[in-house]
């Protein structure tokens, strides 16, 4: 991934270096026509000036057309650029928070940091950066009209088939091993962080827990990742883990899209690990080793402990997806992260290569009322679930004839 | 049907020119014509002559080989429309080609004219040598839009006799449906007719004109109800014979993808485009995983700094794994190797005017006609 720096998506950069350096210049001419002691002050004053005129720059380039909704960490505005009224975009403003009384939030400050580094077609654009009035960050994203894939899981309207899920989830596997192949771990993998671009495309987004991985003796937190789609070694304590924790959450929304409702839907913590021990056996010294010294390691009875599911129980829950494809999701959902398949090892499998062929962008599935989604999703902050989310919806799963 | 008309035809005069037996001795004889030399001769002649094989004509003067199987009866009384027809008909099945093969209507117009052109120039046996040729390079250069087109045009027939059945159907039941509404109505008024008529007779004589008016208007009432709810009936079929049609017509416009290269004969052919054939699905989309240009990643190096790592087993149990730390590692101190700035600035400069495409070409009519 030999990505250049300059390589960025960035239009205001392009369209203002000129500017800059016409600036630079003036201010070097200056500089040298008055002494040294006086040079220092204006060059000082002058990179003051410099940053800010380039924020009012790009700042100018956008409109802000409406809101498209509002949460307790950012609102969320369509925009257009000025000079173009049919380029929308979003632009999303961190509100100045009470926690945080200096400085930026630290999702904020994640999802730029990550963002303008990673370019995609999975992963949504940022496409600038600008701070308004009251030193409000405002981060302009890319726009995407066709809502997210959680809508369309919970329309019961909308049917799809083996070749849409095929399709999406080939568009996220494929934003996720880009992060990876970057070595960023999005940590926040849902159905409502996967957003539907006007062409079908699925875009990866909500960058707020994203961090880089692979530091030896760097400490990462296991508070991450929505509880439904957190992984067992997250859920006892793992301070250092991989990409397999987002390779986990994939699994669950391929489960989901299978099931159309969520596959394991814990209500805590303890919850969460109790059912995912229900659904895929419990986790042992022999199937994972070294699990019992992870911090948050709960012991089971040995009367209690459930096997490992294997391939007949995939195949039985999810008929839809084929043999190969419960082969894919079992890999997926490999309690121990090390036996798990890796990103690129998911894009691997001849699951996309068997039929049937992943429908085509423009075939798939969609649904009106997106831009209001859209707004609604940018705004909550990382790893919440909805209030009322599938409260409707069944979440227990019957195993009982299973065991 | 003017096949029988022609033999039907109680002529005692007629001979046959080879026998010489007429219908006045053989009054089941029946003429038949060889489509090679047209000559007329009767059923037990041909029987006679071309039974033991292939033979010439009988007639003096034709030297034309003729085959048993080829002989038919007379369609048309006169030989040379008979012939015309026959010509035509062979003629139309090599050049079928079909007015959307055409890029306009003008080149399809050529084309008829043509076609007109070498069908008279066979019937009038004008070039016929040179003709015929054609017709033959053309015949072996397309035969495989000739037979789409033939197939087209059998199941443009089958759809047309099935779409004539399905109105004649659909005039019965609505006749039928007239026919029974009369009924119920007529049914209807006698029934309140008769009700009415009771109802005077026990009523008192005050009330009278108000039954009257009642009576009246229940049946208006009803006949209305009836008539709305026929109504919807009908509507509904209506919607129906719509989606059935569509089908029909959608499923004849996805068969029409034949076509040829632009041959010598035929002139102002569409330029068929067959679609590209679908790519195997890639599900990388022409990203490149683990590309590693300058380096190759092994499982193992040697660190002091990470031996206390490789001994962690609560690391290990998190799914932390070292693999990730050298390839990043690698990946970082390489990145950029095969950038150069300079080259992409260049490049994005010369990609811009190309946007502007329109804009540059105004720009240089402009100064031509300064």
């Amino acid at each position: 991934m030999a990505l250049s720096p300059f390589g960025s998506r960035s239009p205001s950069m392009t369209v203002h270096s000129p500017n800059t350096a016409i600036r630079l210049r003036a201010s070097a001419v200056q500089n040298s026509a008055s002494g040294p002691v006086a040079s220092a002050k204006a060059a000082q004053n002058g990179d003051r000036e410099l940053t800010e005129q380039l924020n009012i720059d790009v700042r100018d380039r956008y409109v802000k057309d409406k809101k498209l909704g509002e949460g307790t960490y950012a609102v969320v505005y369509l925009g257009h650029l000025k000079h173009n009224t049919s380029s929308f975009v979003a632009i999303k403003k961190i509100k100045v928070n009470a926690e945080y009384k200096d400085g930026l939030t630290m999702d904020a400050i994640r999802e730029v940091k990550y963002l303008q580094e990673l370019a995609h077609p999975n992963v949504i654009a940022l496409h600038d950066v600008f701070s308004s009035k009251d030193q409000n960050l405002n981060l302009v994203l890319e726009f995407l009209p066709g809502g997210d894939l959680e809508m369309l899981i919970k329309d019961t309207d909308i049917h799809y088939g083996a070749a849409d899920i095929k399709a999406w989830m080939g568009m996220l596997a494929r934003g996720v091993w880009f992060c990876h192949e970057n070595f960023v771990l999005h940590r926040d993998i849902k159905p409502n962080n996967l957003l539907i671009a006007a062409d079908g495309e699925v875009k990866l987004a909500d960058f707020g827990l994203a961090r880089s991985f692979a530091d030896p003796y760097l400490n990462m937190t296991h508070q991450v990742i929505t509880r439904w789609y957190r992984p067992p070694e997250l859920l006892y304590g793992a301070r250092q883990y991989s990409g397999a924790v987002d390779v986990w959450s994939m699994g669950m929304v391929f489960a989901e899209l299978l099931l159309r409702v969520p596959f394991v839907a814990g209500n805590t913590d303890l919850d969460q690990i109790s059912k995912i021990c229900e659904a895929f056996g419990t986790p042992t010294e022999d199937n994972w080793p070294g699990v019992t010294k992870l911090p948050n390691y709960i012991p089971t009875d040995n009367g209690q402990r459930i096997p490992l599911s294997g391939r007949d129980f995939f195949m039985r829950q999810f008929p839809t997806a084929g043999p190969v494809g419960a082969d894919l999701l079992m890999s997926m959902c490999a309690l121990d992260p090390r036996k798990r398949s890796t990103a690129v090892q998911v894009l691997r499998n001849n699951w996309w290569t068997i039929d049937p062929r992943p429908t085509s962008n423009e075939d798939l599935p969609r649904k009106s009322g997106g831009t209001k989604k859209m707004g609604d999703d940018l705004t909550r902050r990382g790893g919440e679930l909805d209030e009322g989310l599938f409260k409707s919806a069944a979440r227990q799963l019957d195993f009982g004839p299973i065991k | 049907m003017a096949s029988k008309d022609a033999t039907s035809r109680r002529d005692d005069d007629e001979v046959c020119p080879v026998c010489k037996s007429s219908r006045y001795l053989n009054p089941d004889m029946r003429f038949l014509i060889n489509p090679e030399c047209y000559h007329k001769m009767c059923e037990s002649c041909v029987d006679r002559i071309f039974s033991g094989g292939p033979s010439n004509c009988p007639v003096a003067g034709c030297r034309k080989t003729l085959r048993k199987n080829k002989f038919r009866k007379q369609t048309f009384e006169d030989i040379g429309v008979e012939r015309e027809v026959d010509i035509r008909r062979r003629v139309m099945q090599i050049l079928n080609r079909r007015e959307e093969e055409f890029d306009s209507k003008r080149a399809f117009d050529d084309f008829l004219e043509q076609r007109e052109e070498i069908i008279m120039n066979l019937v009038t046996r004008v070039d016929v040598a040179k003709t015929e040729s054609q017709l033959q390079k053309y015949a072996t250069e397309n035969m495989q839009s000739i037979r789409t087109n033939q197939a087209l045009e059998v199941e443009e027939a089958h759809s047309f006799q099935a779409r004539m059945t399905l109105e004649q159907e659909e005039a019965k039941l609505r006749r039928q449906a007239a026919r029974q509404e009369y009924e119920i109505e007529r049914r209807e008024l006698q029934a309140g007719r008769e009700d009415f008529l009771s109802r005077l007779a026990s009523g008192s004589s005050t009330d009278a004109a108000a039954i009257a008016r009642e009576g009246h208007k229940v049946l208006l009432k009803k006949s209305s109800a009836r008539r709305s709810e026929e109504e919807r009936i009908r509507q509904k079929q209506a919607a129906l014979r719509g989606t059935e049609g569509k089908r029909g017509a959608s499923g004849l416009s996805s068969m029409e993808s034949a076509g040829g290269p632009d041959t010598g004969l035929v002139k102002g052919l569409r330029k068929i485009k067959t679609p590209e054939p679908e790519k195997p699905y890639d599900p990388f989309m022409g990203y490149v995983p683990e590309k590693r240009d300058y380096y190759s990643l092994q499982s193992y190096y040697p660190s002091t700094y990470l031996d206390p790592i490789r001994q962690d087993t609560r690391m290990q149990a998190g799914g932390y794994d070292l693999g990730e730390y050298y390839s990043r590692t690698l990946l970082e101190a390489f990145a950029g190797l095969s950038c150069f700035v300079g080259e992409e600035i260049s490049q994005r400069d010369a990609s811009k005017p190309v946007a502007t495409e329109g804009a540059a070409m105004a720009a240089t009519g402009g100064e031509n006609a300064s």
